[in-house]
């Protein structure tokens, strides 16, 4: 018997149903989000596009945010190094090698996924709310009666322009980070900048690693964000849940790619006793 | 050339007055917990639940990530100068001082303070709000002081689980991975940690959670516009929590030592 007020669903029974209803929910939107990351590339291949239309994109993603990941990734940069530094000072009192390890963690790990986490908060919640609102107007509709299709029209141009835009935040984001943790090591523990800032530890898989992660969270933020967008429902209220939805989902799925690509990399690239 | 620089003035302008609005609700919020707490007791009820209960799935699989991650990462250190002693020590630091109250503290704003924001946000554009007033209800110690509090403290709680999960996470993942046994984890952990890594993290996460319940708040109340408006407060919030989280890192970190 279905559960109402006056019976609600007995106790034993309520996990099996809960976990079961988690279970097909997560089904059913994984099927969603992967239909709709396939079209997505097809259509971008496909190459059909509206002018400038990527363009402007690319300025709302990157030129929008360059002072928001300055300043985030300024800071953290400059956190780190600190606390590094003086746990170090703690242990050895040697700090000739933290620039050059710092720098390897930052081309392969700390840069590109930092970058993607902020700008999975900023850009995943602007295109969600963006495109939330036009579902919720009925505008999506309106373009599905004109023969549009919503994928390509809405998805497709954030999905080239945040593909493009990443790795150029990442390395950006990089060269700010390389700035101020510098500036710290210097000002707070007294490291010469020319011993500080050493790149020969990075190799070309780090360099790969790093790309390849800026490729994919590219690819990923725009999908995910944007399905949330497409799947609102119910109001003003369902554009506010849709954005919380696409901020979780985008920053988890960040989180997920980039322990898949570490772990690949660390397999495929293992760490050699580098000549020190 | 006028243009660009009436541009910096505008967004300073804009910057200073969110600064200016949050400084003011943090204000209100003040006079309505000294010298006595006044607040709706259902209300924190339900916002202790709904913040922190809800929020643990996501928070402890976000923490088992973070853990995996950093042991992974470290563990190239490990391989590369034989130090298998020192990574217990180095994922418990870095886990309890900054990136387990930071990351954490990352997805609680997504989704707890965009959520917050969007509720509040609705309320103000359907003018619920000012029923509340009409009816000589005060909105502050109505609907935002519990928000508040109930923000400070699951994120407390949260950052303590999502600790013990996060480091759990990266001795499995370095036994695995890495192939550093257990003890030699636990060990190196206990031997070189004090607990004032695990306090300076912890006191980290309640000032985080009262940056965000005061950005998400004020953004949510200062809401116009139809369901576009709540989309751009949502947006906007989780933009200034984000930045304001690392802004403040950077002052405790510098600070506590």
């Amino acid at each position: 018997m279905p559960p109402d007020e006056k019976r609600p669903l007995p106790l034993l029974h309520r996990p099996p149903i809960l976990i079961g209803a988690a279970l097909i929910g997560g089904v059913k939107t994984g099927r969603g989000l992967l239909r709709t990351f396939f079209r997505t590339i097809g259509l971008a291949l496909s190459g059909e596009r509206e002018r400038g239309e990527v363009a402007k994109k690319m300025y709302d993603i990157g030129n929008r945010s360059l002072f928001f990941i300055a300043v985030t990734l300024g800071f953290i940069a400059m956190v780190s190094v600190f606390q590094v530094c003086l746990q170090l000072n703690r242990v050895t009192g040697d700090l000739s090698k933290v620039g050059l390890e710092l720098i390897k963690l930052m081309v392969h790990e700390t840069a590109p996924t930092l970058t993607a986490m902020m700008l999975a908060t900023r850009v995943g919640a602007g295109i969600a709310a963006e495109i939330g609102s036009m579902v919720v107007t009925e505008q999506v509709d309106a373009l599905r009666m004109s023969g549009v299709d919503p994928v390509r029209y809405l998805l497709v141009p954030r999905f080239l322009a945040s593909l493009v835009m990443m790795p150029v935040m990442a390395i950006f984001a990089f060269a700010v980070a390389l700035v101020t943790g510098t500036a710290m090591a210097h000002y707070g523990f007294g490291v010469n900048p020319t011993i500080f800032v050493d790149f020969s530890a990075v190799t070309y898989g780090d360099v790969i690693i790093g790309m390849s992660k800026c490729v994919a969270f590219g690819a990923a933020i725009p999908v995910v964000s944007g399905f949330c967008g497409l799947t609102t429902h119910g109001g003003s209220e369902g554009v506010g849940a849709a954005t919380t939805r696409a901020v979780i989902n985008t920053s988890l799925a960040v989180l997920i790619i980039d322990f898949i690509f570490t772990v690949l990399g660390f397999m495929i690239f293992p760490p050699t006793a580098a000549a020190l | 050339m006028s243009a660009f620089v009436s541009r910096i003035g505008a967004s300073v302008l804009s910057t200073t007055r969110e600064v200016g609005g949050v400084g003011l609700l943090f204000l209100q919020i003040l006079r309505a917990l000294f010298p006595w707490p006044s607040m709706d007791s259902r209300e924190l009820w339900r916002s202790l639940y709904r913040m922190g209960v809800q929020s643990v799935p996501i928070i402890m699989m976000t923490a088992f990530f973070t853990g995996a991650i950093l042991v992974v990462q470290s563990g190239i250190f490990v391989r590369r100068f034989g130090a298998q002693g020192l990574l217990g020590w180095a994922t418990g630091y870095s886990t309890f001082r900054e990136i387990g109250p930071i990351l954490i503290a990352l997805m609680f704003s997504g989704r707890v303070g965009s959520n917050n924001t969007a509720e509040l946000g609705t309320m103000t554009i359907t003018e619920q709000i000012d029923g509340l007033r009409a009816l000589a209800i005060d909105p502050i110690r109505y609907l935002i002081v519990p928000r508040v509090v109930a923000m400070m403290v699951m994120l407390f709680l949260l950052t303590v689980m999502g600790d013990i999960v996060a480091v759990a996470g990266g001795a499995l993942l370095g036994k695995v991975v890495v192939g550093v046994d257990y003890p030699v984890f636990w060990q190196s952990l206990f031997d070189n940690l004090t607990e004032w890594d695990l306090l300076h993290g912890l006191i980290k996460s309640a000032i985080f959670g009262l940056v965000i319940a005061l950005t998400s708040c004020y953004f949510g109340v200062s809401a116009r516009g139809g369901a576009v408006g709540v989309g751009r407060a949502v947006n906007a919030s989780v933009v200034a929590s984000a930045v304001g989280i690392m802004v403040v890192d950077c002052i405790m970190t510098l600070t506590l030592k």
